[in-house]
């Protein structure tokens, strides 16, 4: 009898595992399939010669490269801001806060992890709306403005991962170089820090994967379907997730539709990649200090 | 002659002391000293405060969620007694002065020769200042006395992770050796340890004993009779047994 | 040196302030930006009246129940998926389900908006030939899609509460010739449900939240919609729509109140969650 019931069970698991994996492999094989085939210099290059994109000699115009661009400009300018302010709040939960100002703290930590990333976009749009009416005609939806709002919606990631990594080191490792005449913050930044450094790394690699997928934040803050490759901060700018959203719906003919397809398999190779960086890393480096990833 | 008077002198003292995690009493009303120059094991159950006592000896209680201990810790550093329990007293330099090794071998996330140098990076401005031959050489006579010289003094930049239990171990006593620490605190040093290395850290300590006052607390009762020259017993919380 | 350490302790609590109040400025901003058209009457005509800007009419209500809808719907589909899945993986097959828990980690890097992508080229026109009728961009479509991105999630947070049971209670069950289904049924499920409905509660919150395949596949028609075949447009979506008309206009101040409706939902989710125990992801 429980047999069967036992049978049925796993034929079931089965199938929800045959579901899914089937439902991803389709997905990813479609984009392969349909994208494969034109990833090449052109695509990102256009008619430029690549030297003289990179050397900015030359504007591209039809190719992904300002895209490219810019998102790696909003990765920077985003993980610039929230780096120092998420690992100094993820050092002051893990080893500083009281148990009561820990609780709240991280609850509103967790709230704003929590918060749709299109309403972190329309917070950072009515900043600018805010500073359009304290400064006028100076303040627009710009690179900038984007940059912010996406600190903010990756800052509660790092603050996880760093408060989480630091709460992992065991009570042992804590009281060695505090036994040695260190005081809190030596202990903190010759051991503790040291020691979980690459849990904390592999959060920071996660985090800018979210940068680089993000588009609801920055179609309200400043991405535009043209700007060529970021030159100013106040401007606004291209990226390659909201090229594959604005392609999708406004693409004129097949040759834009397959740059979008793959834009695609780039931003997808990119976020992969990131993925498996960062689990690498912790992998890797934690497994030699006996630290389980 | 001069070794006898250096033997009978005391040099710690403990006066009324209680220490309690929470509401969870650990230990009550303890008083006893502890002569210089000789090895002391401290035995009894596991989970009855031995090292909580430890702690209390190198005032680390406060580095625990929940810890307290009460009473007089006086120890003679050289000029005259001093309670290092006192409120307001500087903790770092109380635990420069007080070695401390662990039960697990706890090497810090650094190559070899930086894990034994390490307590001498954090003494203050004004001391750390020693020319880098100084601190090899501070460095090497540290793993000398901790009989690991021999073993790393050709891979002194490796990470201290690579080393064995055994060799961790006697880096962690190095590390503990460089400051030249008066008293030196073991918690069970050898648990770990295979028989061969147990055997080296027994004479380590004996060695060590001519210049220094060793707190050993082991549950090995052929290894306290071995080395120590006297035993305390705790248990239910209070001192039942002082004596050799 | 003792100043050293009170000056970085210093710097640590303000960055934790500035940090958390930024989670709370998103919520000032919202409440100030929008209550003020509430405070002029216009509470009730926005929770009843239909979206017809042209008209006078800013209602929102279509809106809540499109995203309740299409996430609901996500819901329904994933969480049969991803419950099986994670019983895979801890309790069927846990060799083989390492690699497939791998799998689904990596599966929490994929991008949205390439599932909203690869949704509009070969889900939508499988939707539209299926249903005979309309454009394909639909309830069913999204909530289709929207069910893989929040898949993992699910599984994840099912599968670690599932390994959070007691090895010796397993054991027991074990001991006695009990089979994988008499675990689950007898053991793990009465010791694994908290965690099972975190893991739908944070699942919501990620359906509800997000934009681009609500956005690119749901068709983002105003009206309530009926069935799932039926155009529909979500909170997130709708402030995505909007966005681009003018500062002062009431049209404008209304999606303030879907900003601040949409944070109302995460947010107690996650206040839920946390005062029944739990710390979220």
């Amino acid at each position: 009898m429980s047999d069967i019931r036992d049978r049925v069970m796993a034929v079931y698991c089965t199938g929800a595992a045959l579901v899914l994996v089937t439902g991803l492999f389709t997905i990813i094989g479609f984009l392969v399939i349909r994208g494969y085939g034109v990833l090449d210099a052109t695509l990102v290059f256009g008619d430029v010669p690549v030297v003289d994109a990179l050397l900015l000699k030359r504007q591209v115009f039809n190719g992904l490269f300002p895209a490219i661009t810019g998102t790696l400009a909003l990765i920077i300018l985003a993980m610039g801001l929230a780096l120092p302010l998420g690992l100094a709040s993820g050092i002051y939960l893990a080893e500083y806060a009281g148990r009561r100002t820990k609780w709240i703290f991280s609850l509103m930590v967790d709230i704003l992890a929590g918060i749709p990333s299109i309403v972190v976009g329309l917070f950072g749009f009515s900043i600018t709306v805010f500073l359009h009416n304290v400064f006028p005609g100076r303040i627009f939806p710009c690179l900038m403005i984007s940059g912010v709002a996406l600190a903010f919606l990756v800052l509660p990631y790092i603050i996880k991962t760093t408060q989480a990594a630091l709460e992992a080191i065991p009570g042992a490792t804590r009281l060695t170089a505090l036994s040695l005449g260190a005081s809190g913050l030596e202990n903190l930044v010759y051991v503790l820090i040291p020691t979980c450094l690459s849990d904390i790394v592999a959060g920071v690699v996660l985090a800018i994967g979210r940068c680089a997928e993000d588009t609801a934040v920055i179609m309200l803050t400043g991405v535009v379907a043209t700007a060529g490759v970021p030159t100013s901060l106040f401007a606004g700018f291209q990226a390659l997730p909201f090229y594959i959203y604005y392609t999708a719906s406004e693409y004129a003919g097949p040759s834009e539709l397959n740059s979008a397809y793959g834009a695609a398999l780039i931003l997808l190779g990119i976020c992969t990649g990131l993925f498996v960086l960062a689990h690498w890393i912790r992998l890797r480096v934690g497994r030699r200090m006996g630290i389980p990833g | 002659m001069e070794t006898k008077n250096r033997e009978s002198r005391t040099k710690i003292k403990i006066r009324d002391l209680w220490f309690s995690y929470g509401k969870r009493s650990i230990l009550e009303n303890i008083s006893l000293d502890i002569p210089a120059h000789t090895i002391t094991s401290v035995t009894g159950p596991s989970g009855q405060g031995k090292s909580s006592f430890l702690m209390v000896l190198n005032r680390l209680w406060p580095e625990i969620d929940g810890a307290r201990a009460r009473g007089e810790v006086n120890i003679d550093f050289g000029d005259g007694f001093e309670d290092i329990n006192r409120s307001g007293a500087d903790l770092a330099r109380i635990r420069r002065r007080v070695g401390m090794v662990f039960q697990a071998p706890d090497p810090l996330p650094m190559s070899i020769f930086q894990n034994v140098a390490f307590p001498l990076k954090l003494l203050p401005k004004t001391r750390r200042k020693i020319s880098r031959d100084a601190l090899f050489s501070k460095v090497a006579s540290a793993l000398k006395q901790a009989f690991l010289w021999e073993e790393v003094k050709d891979r002194l930049d490796d990470d201290a992770a690579l080393l064995s239990g055994g060799q961790q171990q006697r880096l962690c006593i190095a590390r503990a050796l460089v400051l030249n620490p008066g008293i030196l605190l073991l918690d069970e040093p050898t648990s770990s340890l295979d028989e061969d290395a147990v055997h080296r850290v027994e004479q380590l300590l004996l060695e060590l004993k001519k210049d220094k006052t060793i707190i050993l607390v082991s549950h090995y009762t052929d290894q306290v009779k071995r080395i120590a020259d006297q035993g305390l017993v705790l248990r239910n919380r209070r001192l039942v047994g002082h004596g050799s | 040196m003792h100043r050293g350490e009170r000056l970085a302790r210093r710097v640590f609590f303000i960055a934790s302030l500035l940090s958390v109040s930024v989670g709370l400025a998103v919520l000032g901003f919202m409440a100030a930006l929008g209550l003020p058209v509430l405070e002029s009457g216009m509470l009730w005509p926005i929770l009843t009246d239909p979206w017809s800007p042209d008209h006078g009419q800013f209602g929102i209500a279509a809106m809540i129940v499109g995203t309740v809808y299409i996430a609901g719907l996500s819901l329904v589909f994933a969480f049969p998926v991803s419950l099986g899945t994670a019983f895979y993986i801890e309790v069927v097959r846990p060799a083989r389900g390492r690699v497939l828990e791998k799998l689904v980690h990596l599966m929490t890097a994929i991008p949205t908006v390439i599932y909203g992508f690869v949704g509009v080229f070969l889900l939508v026109p499988l939707v539209r030939d299926l249903g005979g009728q309309g454009s394909g961009m639909c309830i069913l479509s999204a909530s289709l899609m929207l069910s893989v991105l929040i898949a993992p999630t699910m599984i994840l947070f099912f599968a670690r509460s599932i390994a959070r049971v007691p090895k010796s209670h397993l054991n027991a069950v074990a001991a006695l010739g009990g089979t994988g289904y008499q675990k689950t049924v007898y053991v793990i499920l009465p010791h694994a449900w908290p965690g099972i409905l975190t893991g739908l509660v944070l699942a919501m919150g990620r359906a509800m939240g997000d934009t681009l395949i609500a956005l690119m596949l749901g068709g983002n028609a105003v009206a309530a919609p009926s069935s799932i075949m039926d155009s529909a447009r979500t909170l997130t979506a709708h402030i995505a729509l909007v966005i681009a008309a003018d500062f002062d206009s009431i049209e404008f101040k209304t999606i303030f109140i879907c900003g601040l409706t949409l944070y109302a939902m995460t947010g107690l989710g996650i206040l839920g969650v946390r005062l029944c125990g739990g710390r979220g992801q």
